[in-house]
């Protein structure tokens, strides 16, 4: 894996000093009234390139809310989201999709794989459906596959892959188009142990040799060891921010 | 290109990935093509029929009493018409037909109804109406006392079973000179030619100067409407183009008996149930991979690809329905060619039903396009 990972995939011209993206006192609420439920409140978050971070809380805290925010999949209710050097947090789903495609991968717990795509042609689809003027989706899908030590498994369609090398074919169609983030939402809860370690080692490797920012969510505190912070949700607002 | 081969792609595997599924898919477009070709062809086929005889005339009008409504139950006039229609300036030459039923001695001793034609066979003239695809025997014997001209497809009806059969009409003593295929009438009475001395012996109770219609070639240079609004000015007569009796002829059974409204109505419920398959195939098929096209939208795919992914599958559906309900239609018509049953199936309407398998496709597949449309990209965090 090591050396799959030493082909050059830094990304130019960035930082650690550079915030990818902050959310700024986000919230959201949900309804109206009497009905409103307070989903997140005054969110205060900057992602930084080569960082991973990990967030933590129990069912129904707010981390998938907090995540969806900060990958421009939800709009937030208050609050600001900052991308680009701008607020986004105003902008339309007409304008979101590219600013998604540029900006972030996902990553999921089920791994939400094309069943009748093999893993090659998934990663490939992805690129293009991001970038429809790509100009060599497929060999750009060889070369992230291999990155994420795929290669031999490249033409097997996802039921005939076991749960690790799914999710490191999800995390090869994430880092379609070179986003500079990676969001997983529990992307390792649906694996045993050793392959959720291995899954969440890739992603450090991403990190730390290629400057890509992960942000995680998590249940499970034996992830922690991989990860430069850990931000702690409970009850729609960040209680703790700790550093490794 | 490549993005485009790559929807191909991603359409085609998510469309055969559940072959059960996309056979369901495909039997549904192909039962709906095979139902509209076969209804409207059949209807063609009917139409086609009806009009034959007009349309193998070669005739440039045809002149009948005014009033008629049918072509085959029209009123017979005298014969002195005829010759004020062959006087008219401009017409170069004219021909009497009579028609009428009358009835054809069975070998059984039964009695049947046919629809006698009574053609002019002088002698060194092409006319302008005689038999056509003649297949045995010599259909230039009509001239003989007694001679007539049956179609093969009404041998079982007629009971003959070769030229030379010697039978009776309304009493008069009648053989069979040559035999045709194709030739049948939209009433279902057997046509029989005669000549027009012959078809009068058949039909004592018209008189010996009835004619029925007078068919009129107009001479070369001369404006076909120009005459036939000469002829019209004779009282009584009402002249038609040959194009436009055809016609007069196809709208009158295709209204009169409903034929039209059949089938017409049996190939809209044949469209109609081609939409709802398609339609719920390609719905739960967009159903099942909803999470995968939600994950293409979370990473910045716009609507537009993630629908054009979804029309593809509905074309690839209407392309390989429409053809395999094609060579079904195909089939169809061949066995209903042997129950004498006509399928015109022609490349207009081949177009017309590609056009129409399409727009079904399409619209089958709108309930699936707006279930993408409204897929939040957030879902795809949602449990």
């Amino acid at each position: 894996m090591t050396a799959a990972l030493a082909l050059s995939e830094t990304l130019p011209g960035l930082t650690k000093a550079v915030s990818l993206a902050r959310l700024a006192g986000a919230g959201k609420i949900y309804g109206s009234g009497e009905t409103a439920v307070a989903a997140l409140a005054d969110a205060t978050l900057d992602i930084m390139p080569g960082e991973v971070t990990l967030i933590e809380g129990p069912s129904g805290s707010g981390k998938t809310t907090l995540i969806s925010i900060l990958g421009l999949l939800l709009k937030p209710t208050s609050g600001e989201v900052w991308i680009e050097g701008r607020n986004v947090a105003g902008l339309t789903e007409r304008d979101l999709p590219a600013l998604r495609a540029r900006n972030f991968g996902f990553v999921f717990q089920g791994f939400n794989l094309f069943p009748a795509l093999t893993a090659l042609e998934n990663v490939a689809i992805a690129i293009e459906m991001k970038d429809p003027k790509a100009k060599d989706p497929r060999g750009e899908a060889r070369r992230l596959l291999d990155l994420v030590g795929m290669t031999s498994r490249s033409h097997h369609l996802p039921a005939d892959l076991s749960g690790g090398q799914k999710q490191r074919v999800a995390i090869a169609r994430a880092l379609g188009g070179n986003p500079p983030i990676i969001v997983g939402d529990e992307p390792t809860a649906a694996l045993d142990t050793k392959t959720a370690l291995s899954v969440m080692e890739l992603l450090r490797e991403l990190a730390s040799s290629h400057g890509r920012a992960v942000v995680v969510v998590t249940h499970d505190p034996r992830l922690e060891r991989f990860a430069d912070r850990v931000v702690r949700v409970e009850d729609g607002r960040i209680s703790a921010i700790d550093h490794a | 290109m490549l993005y485009v081969a790559s929807m191909w792609t991603l359409a085609r595997k998510l469309l055969l990935h559940d072959r059960l599924r996309f056979a369901v898919a495909i039997a549904g477009v192909s039962v709906s093509v095979m139902l509209v070709l076969v209804q409207v062809g059949l209807y063609f086929g009917f139409m086609n029929t009806a009009s034959s005889i007009i349309d193998a005339s070669h005739a440039d009008l045809w002149v009948g009493k005014a009033g008629n409504e049918s072509f085959e139950f029209a009123s017979p006039f005298d014969e002195r018409a005829f010759y004020k229609v062959a006087s008219v300036q401009g017409v170069e030459r004219t021909e009497r037909v009579l028609m009428n039923f009358a009835q054809f001695k069975v070998a059984d001793g039964g009695d049947l109804g046919v629809q006698v034609v009574g053609i002019e066979t002088t002698a060194g003239y092409s006319p302008l109406l005689a038999p056509w695809h003649v297949v045995a025997g010599d259909a230039n014997r009509l001239g003989e006392a007694g001679a007539i001209v049956v179609d093969r497809s009404e041998y079982k009806k007629l009971k003959i079973d070769r030229v030379d059969h010697r039978t009776e009409i309304t009493g008069v003593s009648a053989h069979v000179v040559a035999l045709t295929e194709g030739i049948r009438s939209f009433t279902t009475s057997p046509i029989v030619f005669a000549d027009m001395r012959t078809a009068r012996s058949f039909m004592p109770g018209l008189g010996t100067n009835a004619v029925t219609y007078v068919l009129v070639r107009v001479k070369p240079g001369e404006s076909v409407d120009a005459v036939k609004t000469r002829i019209n000015q004779l009282p009584h007569l009402a002249a038609y183009t040959t194009r436009e009796i055809s016609q007069r002829t196809r709208t009158y059974w295709s209204s009169r008996t409903g034929v039209g409204a059949g089938f017409f109505t049996t190939a809209v419920l044949g469209v109609i149930v081609g939409f709802v398959v398609v339609g719920q195939i390609l719905y739960s098929g967009t159903l099942q991979y909803i999470r995968e096209y939600g994950t293409l939208k979370a990473m910045g795919a716009k609507n537009s690809m993630v629908v054009r992914v979804i029309l593809l599958q509905a074309m690839i559906s209407a392309a390989i329905g429409f053809v395999v309900g094609g060579v079904l239609a195909v089939g169809m018509q061949a066995a209903m060619a042997k129950a004498n049953l006509s399928v015109a199936l022609f490349p207009g309407l081949y177009g017309a039903t590609l056009v129409v398998t399409i727009a079904m496709c399409s619209f089958a597949s709108l309930l699936s396009i707006v279930k993408v449309l409204r897929l939040d990209p957030a879902s795809v965090f949602k449990g």
